[in-house]
C-alpha cells in the first residue's frame, strides 16, 4: 500500500518551506562558507517531470550513503554534504545544474542521470570542466569517457547471459525474437547488438522484427496483435525482447495480461523493466517474464538485508513518498558510487578529480548484490555481478540466475 | 514419457522421430504403472531440474488419469510448487507449507519444523507450462464443469503438446458440457495430427479448420510441406480445404481488429477530447491544464476504489461505476475552481488564459505528486474488465478496451443530453454562438461560462476515470493527451460535438491501420502530416460553426 | 531622443510603455563589449555566470522573436522551436563536422550507425560561412513554404497554432530516429572548437555571451525601428483586422509571410547561438512543451511588447535554472504562483507594472480606470 496522508505533504511542505527561507535569503556563496568545510557532492535526479517516479529516488539514496559515511568520520575527516537539485526531467536543464553544481556550489563530483540524454547533455560539461558524473544506469555501452564512472553494466555482459538463457532449454529454446523499443538510442544499440549476437549463432533475419513506439506510447493494442500474429508464423518458439522505457512498460504489460498472453506463452525479457515498474500492477498474470540487472532487490546477501534495511529506515523516519520495500538497481548503484567515491577520496587523500580518477584503480566495494564489485585502471567502468530476474506475484522478481562473478566490463560490444 | 516435441522436426528425421514418438507412447502407461508413487513425484519436482520436474508432473497427471491417483492431491502438490510451498532440502526433509503448518507432502501428516527452513524447488519457464497444464488438468479432473472451466480449457488448448494422452482423453470423457468437450477434442486433434491413420489424420484436420487461428493454420501449413501427408489425395484435399476455410476466417478476423482497434483509440481519443471541445468551443479558453483534469479524474476513482476497501470490501468490484458520480464530481470541482479564480479575470482575452492554465497545470501535477507520490497508482481490475474473448480467428476483444468504447457512447449521449435537452445547454449554445446577443437577452454568461467549465471539466475526469483500466495513472499521465485532444477539437472544428467525434474516429481509425505498416512512430508522423494537409483546404476544421466572432 | 524617455502609448484603454527597446538594446551592447573585455582578463563575471547571461539572452532573443509575429501580426505559432532547432542543429552540424575532421573522432551517431563518413548534407559544414549562411537561409525557406501554403488557405488563429504544433511534434518523431543522420534522441555533442577557438575556454564564453547579448540587443533595435515603420503598422492592422485591411486593397499575405520568415530566422539564430553555449543538441528542443513555454514568456513579459518579451524569457528562465538548485522540491509551486499572481494583477504583462499601479491609484482616487 502507498502511504498517502495530505498531512504528510503538509508538513513535507512546511518543513522544506521552511529549509527553503532561511536558504533564499542567503545567496549560495555565503551559504557554503557558513557550513564548517564539509566535502559537497551533488545530484542531478529529477523531482518532478516524467522522470520522477523512478529518479527521485536515487537523490535520497544519496543522502542516506552519504549519512553513512558521515557517520564512519566522513571522508578525508570532513562530512559529506549532498546538494540536491531538480533538473525536472528537462534534458539541457541537466547541462545547466550540472555546471551550476560543479562552478558554484563547487562539489567535487556529480552523481544523477538516468537517461542517455541526459547524461549526453552532462557529458561536455564534465569534460570541460573536468569534473566526475557517477552514472548509475546501464546503458548502451559505446562509450568511455574519463569523466564518467559507468556504475551499471554495459549490454554486452548483461543482455547476452539473459539471452543465451531464454535459447537454452530450461529458458524454452527461443528461436525467434520480437524487439520492442522506445524509439531512441539505447533501444536501438541494444537491438543491434542482439542480431549480431542472432547473427554469430546462426539465425537468419527471418526469425527477428523489429518494432519502435515514440516515447510515452501507451496504447499498444495494434503491436500486441502484431506479436500474438508473429508468434504464430512457424519457426519456434518467440519471445519478446522489450526495450520500452518508462510509461510505456506498465502499459504495455496491462494489454499482454488483457490480451491473455503469458510467460509461458512468449516470454518477455523486459530489459528496462524494475521492480519499481511492477508497483501499479497485478503481477500475478505475469509470472515467469524476465529481466537482467546487476542487482535485485531478492539477492540473498547479508549486505543486502542491511541496504534494505536502511533504506526502509531512511523512507520511514523522512517519511518519503516511496515504498519502504521496494528498492531498485539504479539505487544500489547509486549508493555503490557514493561508497566507490568515498573510498577513493580517502586513497587519494584528496577530492581532486584527477587523484580521485587515479585511486580508482583496485578500488572494491561490499555491493549490496552480494558482489565484491570494483574497478581498474583500464577505465572508469564498475565491474558487477549480473543477475536475470523472473517476475513473481509480489511485485518484484525472484533471482533465475546469477554470474559467478562480477564480469570485466566491455564498454564496446563486438556485436554493435 | 508422453511428452511431445514443441516443434515439428526436420523431414529427414522423421521416420526415425515417428517411430520413437510411437515407442514412447506404448512404453508411457506401462512405465508409469511401475514407477509410480507420490514419493517419486515429490522426489523428482525437488531436483529442480526441467526434465525431471516435467515427467513428474506428467507422471501424475497420467496417474490421476487413470485413477490411480487423486486429483486433491495432485492439485495440492502442483498449487504448492506454484506457490513456493513446497520446501525441499538437499538430502534433507520435504516439507509442504501449508499456512503456518508444515506437511509432509506425501501423507499430509504434520511435520516438526527444521531450524532453518529449506528452499523452494525454481519453476524455470519450461516448467511453468507444466505447472499451468496441470493446474488446469487437475482442476478439470476434479470438478469437470467448474465455474473457471472455460479458462482451464483454454490453457490445455494453449500448451496441447504436452498435455498427456491418456490424461487428454479421460478429461474429454468426463466432461459434460458439449461446447468445452468439443475444444478439448480440439486439443486431442492438435496431437493426433501425428496420427498414423490417414482417417485419423483427416478428421483432425477438419476439426483444427473449425478454430481459425494463425498457429492452427501454421501447423497444417507445416503438414502440408512434409511428404508423408502431400503423398496422401485425401489428407492433402483436407488439408487444402482447411487452410482455405481459415485463411478467409483469419482476414475477417483482421478486418475486425484493426475496426476494434481503431474504435477504441479513437474513444480514447474522444473522451481526452470532450470536455476541452465543449470549454474550448465556448470561451475559446485555450485550456492547458486539460489533461490536469482527466488526472484528477483517475486519482478520484483510485480514492474511491480505496474507500471501498476499507469500507465495503464486497463492492470492491463496482468501484468503476461507483467511482462516476465522483470522478465527474471531483474534477468539476477543480476545473469550476479554476473558472471562479483565474479564468474568470481573463475575460475577452483568451489567449492570455493559455499562461495561466499552463501555470495551473504545473501547479497540480506537482500537488499531486506531492500529495500523492509519483508512483503509478496500482487498480484492482474487475473481473468483468480482466482478459478478453476472442471473437473470430484471432481478433480479440478485450474487456477494458470494450468498456472505453461503452463508456465514450455514454459519455457522449451524456453531453449531447446535456446541450440540447437541458435549459443549461441551451444557453451554453447560445452563448457559443453570439455571446453579445445571448447577454443582451438576458442570459448570465458569467455563470454559463461558470457552470459549462464545470461541466467540461467534469467530463475529462469521466475520460480519466475510463482510462484507469487502460494506462497508468500518475501525477504526469495528464502531459500525454494534451497535444492528441487539441488536434481532435481543432480537426473536428471548435465548438462543435459532432467534429470532435468524426475527427476522433477518423485520426483514430487511420492511425491504428497504418500502425502495423509501417511501425507506431510512422503511423503518427503521417497522420499528423494529414492533419496539417486537411487544415489547409478546410482551415476551420470539418464542421466549421457558424457564429460570430 | 525619444527613446530616452519612454513615452506612453495608449492601446484599448490600457498603458504600456513603448519606446524602452532603444535603452535596454543599448545596455545589452554595453554589456556585451563589457563581458568581452571582461573575457580577456582573469577578472570580472565567472565563466558560469558568463555562459548564464549568454543563454538567457538566446532565450530572450528567441522569445523576442515570437513576440514579432504573435504580439504585433496576431500570429500565435506553437511551434517556433521548429526554427531554434533548426539553428541549433545547424550548428551542431558544422561543429561535429570540424571537431571530426581535426580531431579524427567520429560523432558518436556515426559508431551506432556504423558510419565511417558523414551523410551527404555534412558537406561543405566545416565552412563556418557556409553554415552560417545555411543557419539564415533554411528557416527562411521552410518558413516561407510552411506559411506560403497556411496563410494562402487562411488558416489562423488557434487553427494555425495547432498545426505549428503539430509540425514540431513530426520533427521530433523524425528527429528521435538514429538513421536520420542527426544522433536520434541523444543529439549531438562532442563540440570542441568554434572558429578555431577551444569551446571551454574562458574567452571563447565570453565572446558567446557577448556575441548572444549583441543578437539579442540588434533584435530588440531593430524590430523595435521596425514595429514603428509603415509595416509595423500594417502589421498591427493585419492583427486587429485582416479582413478590412483585405478590403483596403492590401495584400496581407506578403505582409504575414516577410514577417513570418523573419521571425523564423531570428529564432534561427538564437539557436545557433544556444547550442555552442549548451554544449549539446538533442530532440528536446523539438518538444512542444519548449514551443509553449515560449508563448508562457512572452505572455508573462508583455505580449506585444518587445523588451517585455525579453525580459519575461530572461526572468523564467533564470528563475528556473536558479529555483531548480535552491529548492528542487518547491520551484514548481513557486513558479506557477508567481505566473498566475502576473496574469491576474497585471493583465498585460509585468512590465505593465508602471500602468496596473496608475490604474489602481485612479481607481482609489474615484477615477473611471476599469479593471
Amino acid at each position: 500500500m502507498m502511504r498517502i496522508t495530505s498531512a504528510i505533504g503538509r508538513r513535507t511542505l512546511l518543513k522544506t518551506a521552511a529549509a527553503v527561507g532561511g536558504a533564499l535569503s542567503m545567496p549560495a556563496i555565503i551559504r557554503s562558507a557558513a557550513a564548517a568545510e564539509p566535502v559537497k557532492i551533488g545530484c542531478l535526479f529529477s523531482s518532478s517531470g516524467t522522470m520522477a517516479n523512478i529518479e527521485g529516488r536515487l537523490s535520497h539514496v544519496c543522502r542516506m550513503a552519504a549519512q553513512e559515511i558521515n557517520a564512519k568520520g566522513g571522508v578525508l575527516g570532513r562530512p559529506v554534504e549532498v546538494t540536491v537539485t531538480d533538473p525536472a526531467s528537462d534534458w539541457p536543464l541537466y547541462a545547466q545544474l550540472g555546471r551550476q553544481l560543479l562552478l558554484q556550489e563547487k562539489v567535487a563530483s556529480l552523481f544523477g542521470c538516468w537517461t542517455s540524454v541526459s547524461r549526453k547533455s552532462v557529458l561536455p560539461v564534465v569534460e570541460q570542466n573536468n569534473g566526475l558524473l557517477f552514472y548509475p544506469l546501464h546503458f548502451e555501452g559505446e562509450e568511455n569517457s574519463k569523466n564518467v564512472v559507468y556504475l551499471n553494466s554495459p549490454p554486452a555482459s548483461s543482455v547476452l547471459p539473459a539471452l543465451e538463457y531464454l535459447m537454452s532449454d530450461d529458458g524454452g529454446k527461443a528461436k525467434r525474437f520480437y524487439m520492442l523499443g522506445s524509439d531512441y538510442v539505447w533501444p536501438r544499440t541494444i537491438n543491434k547488438i542482439c542480431k549480431g549476437y542472432w547473427t554469430s549463432k546462426g539465425f537468419k533475419e527471418t526469425s527477428w522484427r523489429e518494432q519502435y513506439v515514440p516515447f510515452g506510447f501507451s496504447n499498444f493494442q495494434t503491436i500486441v496483435n502484431d506479436i500474438r500474429k508473429f508468434a504464430s508464423e512457424p519457426g519456434g518458439q518467440p519471445i519478446i525482447v522489450l526495450t520500452v522505457v518508462g510509461d510505456s512498460i506498465p502499459a504495455f504489460f496491462k494489454e499482454i495480461i488483457s490480451q491473455g498472453i503469458r510467460a509461458t506463452d512468449i516470454p518477455v525479457l523486459g530489459l528496462d523493466v524494475l521492480e519499481a515498474d511492477l508497483e501499479g500492477l497485478d503481477t500475478a498474470p505475469m509470472v515467469g517474464h524476465l529481466n537482467c540487472w546487476a542487482y535485485l532487490q531478492n539477492a540473498s546477501s547479508p549486505h543486502n538485508d542491511r541496504f534494505k534495511a536502511a533504506w526502509k529506515s531512511y523512507v520511514d523516519t523522512n517519511r518519503l513518498p516511496f515504498r519502504n520495500n521496494v528498492v531498485i538497481d539504479p539505487m544500489v548503484s547509486t549508493y555503490d558510487g557514493v561508497h566507490l567515491w568515498a573510498a577513493a577520496c580517502q586513497k587519494a587523500g584528496t577530492t581532486d578529480t584527477d587523484a580521485v580518477r587515479a585511486a580508482f584503480a583496485g578500488l572494491t566495494f561490499d555491493c549490496p548484490s552480494g558482489y565484491k564489485i570494483g574497478m581498474s585502471a583500464e577505465n572508469t567502468y564498475v565491474s558487477r555481478g549480473v543477475f536475470i530476474g523472473s517476475v513473481n506475484d509480489q511485485q518484484a522478481f525472484d533471482i533465475l540466475w546469477q554470474s559467478d562473478g562480477a564480469p570485466k566490463p566491455v564498454p564496446f560490444s563486438p556485436y554493435a | 514419457m508422453s511428452e511431445r516435441p514443441r516443434h515439428r522436426p526436420p523431414p529427414w528425421r522423421q521416420l526415425a522421430h515417428a517411430l520413437l514418438a510411437l515407442a514412447a507412447l506404448l512404453a508411457a502407461p506401462a512405465r508409469a504403472d511401475e514407477s509410480y508413487g507420490r514419493d517419486a513425484v515429490v522426489r523428482h519436482l525437488c531436483e529442480a531440474k526441467s526434465e525431471p520436474m516435467a515427467q513428474a508432473i506428467g507422471a501424475l497427471l497420467t496417474a490421476v488419469a487413470a485413477g490411480r491417483e487423486e486429483a486433491a492431491w495432485g492439485a495440492r502438490i502442483v498449487a504448492a510448487l506454484d506457490g513456493k510451498r513446497l520446501l525441499c532440502a538437499p538430502a534433507g526433509p520435504r516439507l509442504l507449507r501449508d499456512g503456518a503448518v508444515l506437511r509432509d507432502p506425501v501423507t499430509g501428516r504434520e511435520a516438526v519444523a527444521p531450524d532453518r527452513l529449506p528452499n523452494a524447488p525454481f519453476v524455470n519457464l519450461r516448467t511453468r507450462a507444466w505447472v499451468e497444464v496441470a493446474t488446469a488438468a487437475l482442476a478439470l479432473f476434479a470438478e469437470p464443469g467448474g465455474a473457471a472451466a472455460s479458462a482451464q480449457v483454454a490453457v490445455l488448448e494453449k500448451q496441447y503438446a504436452i498435455v498427456p494422452e491418456t490424461a487428454l482423453a479421460a478429461l474429454v470423457e468426463r466432461q459434460p458440457a458439449p461446447d468445452l468437450r468439443d475444444r478439448l477434442l480440439l486439443v486431442r486433434a492438435l496431437q493426433s495430427l501425428e496420427a498414423p491413420s490417414a482417417d485419423a489424420r483427416v478428421s483432425a484436420i477438419a476439426t483444427i479448420a473449425g478454430d481459425p487461428t494463425a498457429r492452427n493454420r501454421t501447423l497444417l501449413a507445416a503438414l502440408a510441406a512434409r511428404p508423408d501427408y502431400a503423398a496422401d489425395p485425401a489428407v492433402r484435399a483436407a488439408l487444402d480445404t482447411a487452410m482455405a476455410h481459415i485463411d478467409t476466417w483469419l482476414r475477417v478476423g483482421e478486418v475486425g481488429a484493426v475496426l476494434f482497434s481503431g474504435l477504441s483509440y479513437a474513444s480514447i481519443l474522444f473522451m481526452a477530447a470532450l470536455g476541452l471541445a465543449v470549454i474550448f468551443g465556448l470561451m475559446g479558453v485555450i485550456n492547458l491544464a486539460q489533461g490536469e483534469l482527466i488526472m484528477i479524474g483517475a486519482y478520484a476513482t483510485w480514492l474511491v476504489q480505496e474507500a471501498l476497501r476499507a469500507l465495503a470490501p464486497a463492492l470492491l468490484d463496482w468501484y468503476l461505476l461507483l467511482a462516476v458520480p465522483v470522478a465527474f464530481a471531483a474534477a468539476a470541482a477543480v476545473g469550476m475552481a479554476m473558472e471562479a479564480t483565474v479564468i474568470r479575470h481573463l475575460y475577452r482575452r483568451p489567449l492570455m488564459t493559455l499562461l495561466a492554465t499552463w501555470a495551473i497545470s504545473l501547479f497540480l501535477v506537482n500537488l499531486v505528486q506531492v500529495l500523492f507520490g509519483t508512483q503509478n497508482l496500482e487498480f484492482v481490475t474487475p473481473a468483468f474488465l480482466a482478459g478478453g474473448t476472442r471473437v473470430v480467428a484471432d481478433f480479440m476483444v478485450t474487456w477494458n478496451r470494450l468498456f472505453a468504447i461503452a463508456f465514450a457512447v455514454g459519455i457522449l449521449a451524456l453531453a449531447l443530453l446535456v446541450l440540447h435537452r437541458t435549459p443549461l445547454g441551451l444557453f451554453v449554445r447560445a452563448v457559443t454562438e453570439n455571446r453579445d446577443m445571448a447577454e443582451c437577452v438576458g442570459v448570465s454568461t458569467r455563470r454559463i461560462d461558470l457552470l459549462s467549465f464545470g461541466v467540461g471539466s467534469g467530463l475529462a475526469g469521466l475520460a480519466g476515470l475510463a482510462l484507469t483500466p487502460i494506462y497508468n495513472v500518475n501525477p504526469t499521465m495528464g502531459t500525454n493527451f494534451i497535444v492528441d485532444s487539441f488536434l481532435v477539437v481543432v480537426l473536428g472544428g471548435v465548438g462543435n460535438l459532432a467534429g470532435t467525434l468524426i475527427a476522433a474516429l477518423g485520426i483514430g481509425q487511420i492511425n491504428i491501420v497504418i500502425e502495423p505498416l509501417y511501425g507506431a512512430v510512422a503511423a503518427k508522423v503521417i497522420v499528423l502530416l494529414m492533419i496539417i494537409l486537411f487544415i489547409q483546404f478546410r482551415p476551420e476544421g470539418i464542421f466549421s460553426v457558424k457564429g460570430r466572432r | 531622443m525619444n527613446a530616452l524617455a519612454p513615452t506612453i502609448v495608449r492601446r484599448r484603454g490600457f498603458a504600456v510603455p513603448q519606446g524602452l527597446a532603444g535603452p535596454v538594446a543599448a545596455v545589452l551592447a554595453a554589456a556585451a563589449v563589457a563581458v568581452v573585455v571582461a573575457g580577456r582578463t582573469d577578472a570580472g563575471p565567472s565563466v558560469y555566470l558568463m555562459n548564464l547571461v549568454g543563454q538567457a539572452a538566446v532565450y530572450g532573443l528567441l522569445a523576442v522573436a515570437l513576440d514579432l509575429i504573435w504580439g504585433y501580426a496576431g500570429i500565435l505559432s506553437l511551434g517556433h522551436g521548429l526554427y531554434f532547432a533548426i539553428g541549433g542543429y545547424l550548428i551542431a552540424m558544422h561543429l561535429v563536422t570540424v571537431a571530426f575532421h581535426t580531431s579524427g573522432t567520429p560523432p558518436d551517431f556515426m559508431l551506432f550507425m556504423g558510419w565511417t563518413e558523414l551523410p551527404v548534407y555534412y558537406a561543405g559544414m566545416d565552412m563556418l560561412g557556409y553554415s552560417a549562411a545555411l543557419i539564415l537561409l533554411l528557416p527562411a525557406l521552410v518558413a516561407f513554404l510552411f506559411g506560403l501554403v497556411s496563410f494562402r488557405s487562411r488558416v489562423t488563429g488557434v487553427y494555425f497554432a495547432i498545426i505549428t504544433q503539430a509540425l514540431v511534434y513530426v520533427a521530433m518523431l523524425l528527429f528521435f530516429r538514429n538513421d536520420t543522420g542527426f544522433g536520434g534522441n541523444n543529439g549531438m555533442t562532442g563540440f570542441t572548437h568554434i572558429a578555431g577557438q577551444p569551446l571551454s575556454e574562458r574567452g571563447t564564453v565570453a565572446v558567446l555571451c557577448a556575441l548572444s547579448l549583441l543578437a539579442a540587443a540588434a533584435a530588440l533595435f531593430g524590430l523595435d525601428r521596425l514595429v514603428r515603420s509603415r509595416f509595423g503598422h500594417m502589421l498591427v492592422a493585419v492583427r486587429d483586422d485582416e479582413a478590412r485591411l483585405r478590403f483596403l486593397g492590401y495584400d496581407t499575405l506578403w505582409i504575414k509571410l516577410a514577417v513570418w520568415c523573419l521571425s523564423a530566422v531570428l529564432a534561427a539564430v538564437a539557436g545557433a547561438l544556444y547550442v555552442p553555449q549548451v554544449g549539446i543538441v538533442n530532440p528536446r528542443v523539438l518538444s512542444p512543451e519548449l514551443s509553449l513555454e515560449i508563448a508562457v514568456w512572452v505572455a508573462i513579459g508583455g505580449r506585444g511588447t518587445l523588451v517585455g518579451a525579453f525580459l519575461g524569457a530572461v526572468v523564467i528562465t533564470t528563475l528556473k535554472f536558479l529555483l531548480t538548485a535552491w529548492i528542487p522540491v518547491l520551484w514548481p509551486f513557486v513558479l506557477s504562483a508567481l505566473v498566475l499572481v502576473v496574469v491576474i494583477t497585471l493583465p498585460n504583462g509585468f512590465l505593465d507594472a508602471g500602468g496596473a499601479l496608475a490604474r489602481l491609484r485612479r481607481r482609489a482616487a474615484g477615477g473611471e480606470g476599469r479593471a
